[in-house]
């Protein structure tokens, strides 16, 4: 670049270090000046802007190696720290979101029976919300008392029913009564963070680690900021029964809060950006909600349910991975 | 480990390209940028984003490491140099290269003397 215009050199710099956030954080810190150095070096006389392929370029090679990191990133000590952190807040969240969906359908239907003869009243078939907000009410007790094992346990059969309720869906509908309905009510539980909690009691150290890394204040305000992000159509439902929750405008309003909440709850740490990345994971199906496409037998949209299963899934890979991190780690040590 | 994943599979130009600039002596960024174009025959010019993406990924691998630092008009340059695995990886290749070439040119003297149509 010629000296001749420092102030176009100056904007230039300028507009390449924005693209440099593309990187990681540790290649940045590696290699951000001399990378500088060759894209100014580089650069036509007089140039004020980065080219369009050399943006592009920038971009899709940062993002890459961030795609490629990301093994060794959830297999660090900061992985199994972040999904401890997990392990303490989502089924608390779900505990939460239990409870305010159970008060938006009640809110809803208030007008029609008053609420406690519909909670005194309830048909055993649809009972299944009872028996399953007492079960997450003891994954969160027993996780709270180092009990990891029997916590995971409750929450992989909280999360086998929601399996089984959202594959037999259909069925469920043309069932009046009986197991099938009971099970499915016990199955009504929000699939993604049930598969996020239950994963990360299965292969993390923990809740008591988790709340040792972060605290109970800390805590527990991570846990009311995503309960009101992820839950943030009931709590609206819970204030006006009349609210048009399943407008689109609304939809987006609730993918809005999610991301909000995420960002709110962030620590600025390596775990807290690790706790951040698997609760923003949530994004994918509450954004899939706003772009019903076909319409499934059961009254599901297709496209939300295969990316709601999809992220389900995916969550337990992640979480392997970050263990399988761990194990190596502690046979290499001993 | 890419070491290992090389063996299976051919190596892409950009990496053969820096391995060639670096096997003659350290370089830093801009100049394995211009030395590669050269060696291309001006047919290959790495964009820098591309450049440090394969750096770090042969620097992991052990393929090249850093040589040298310097300051040269307020900014830093830092040189890399091949180590003994990346020079060994690097003869293995063009050593493949060379064979396959020997090929494709044995098969175009024989479709010219009209062996083949």
């Amino acid at each position: 670049m010629p000296a001749r215009d420092p102030a176009g050199a100056a904007v230039l710099e300028r507009r390449y270090l924005r693209l440099l956030r593309c990187y990681p954080p540790t290649h940045r810190e590696f290699h951000r000046e001399e990378m500088l150095g060759v894209l100014l070096a580089a650069a036509r006389p007089g140039q004020r802007t980065p080219g369009l392929g050399q943006a592009v370029n920038l971009a899709a090679c940062g993002l890459a190696i961030r795609v490629r990191r990301i093994p060794g990133w959830l297999a660090a000590d900061a992985g199994q720290d972040a999904l401890a952190v997990v392990s303490l807040i989502a089924p608390a969240v779900v505990l939460i979101l239990l409870a305010l969906g159970r008060g938006a359908q009640a809110a809803t239907a208030a007008a029609r029976v008053p609420f406690w003869t519909q909670v005194l009243l309830v048909p055993p078939s649809l009972g299944g919300w009872v028996v399953v907000m007492i079960a997450w009410l003891a994954v969160v007790l027993l996780g709270l008392t180092g009990s990891r094992g029997a916590a995971a346990a409750i929450a992989s059969i909280s999360l086998t029913l929601a399996w089984l309720a959202v594959l037999t869906a259909g069925v469920q509908q043309s069932v009046s009564g009986g197991l099938v309905q009971f099970l499915g009510s016990a199955g009504d539980v929000p699939v993604f963070l049930t598969s996020l909690a239950a994963c990360s009691l299965v292969f993390s150290p923990g809740p008591r680690r988790g709340l040792a890394i972060v605290g109970w204040r800390r805590a527990c305000f991570m846990i009311a900021g995503l309960s009101a992000g992820f839950g943030f159509p009931w709590i609206v439902q819970l204030a006006d029964p009349a609210a048009p929750v399943g407008d689109l405008a609304f939809r987006l309003l609730g993918v809005l809060a999610i991301a909000v909440a995420v960002a709110v709850t962030r620590v600025r740490s390596p775990v807290g950006r690790r706790v951040a990345g698997l609760v923003a994971t949530g994004l994918l199906p509450s954004l899939a909600v706003t772009i019903p496409l076909v319409d499934y037998p059961g009254g599901w949209d297709l496209v939300p349910l295969l990316v709601i299963l999809l992220v389900a899934v995916l969550v337990w890979p992640v979480a392997i991975v970050s263990w399988l991190g761990r194990v190596r780690r502690a046979s290499r040590a001993g | 480990m890419y070491v290992y994943d090389m063996k299976k599979r051919s190596m892409q130009e950009p990496t053969f390209l820096i391995l060639t600039a670096l096997a003659a002596g350290p370089q830093h960024g801009y100049g394995i940028i211009t030395d590669a174009e050269r060696i291309s025959g001006g047919v290959t010019r790495l964009q820098t984003g591309t450049l440090y993406m394969a750096l770090d990924r042969l620097r992991s691998a052990r393929l090249v490491e850093p040589d040298r630092e310097e300051v040269a008009g307020g900014r830093l340059r830092r040189y890399y140099r091949l180590t003994d695995e990346g020079a060994a990886l690097l003869a293995a290749e063009t050593e493949r290269r060379r064979a396959s070439a020997a090929v494709a040119a044995q098969r175009l003297r024989a479709r010219l003397a009209g062996g083949t149509a």
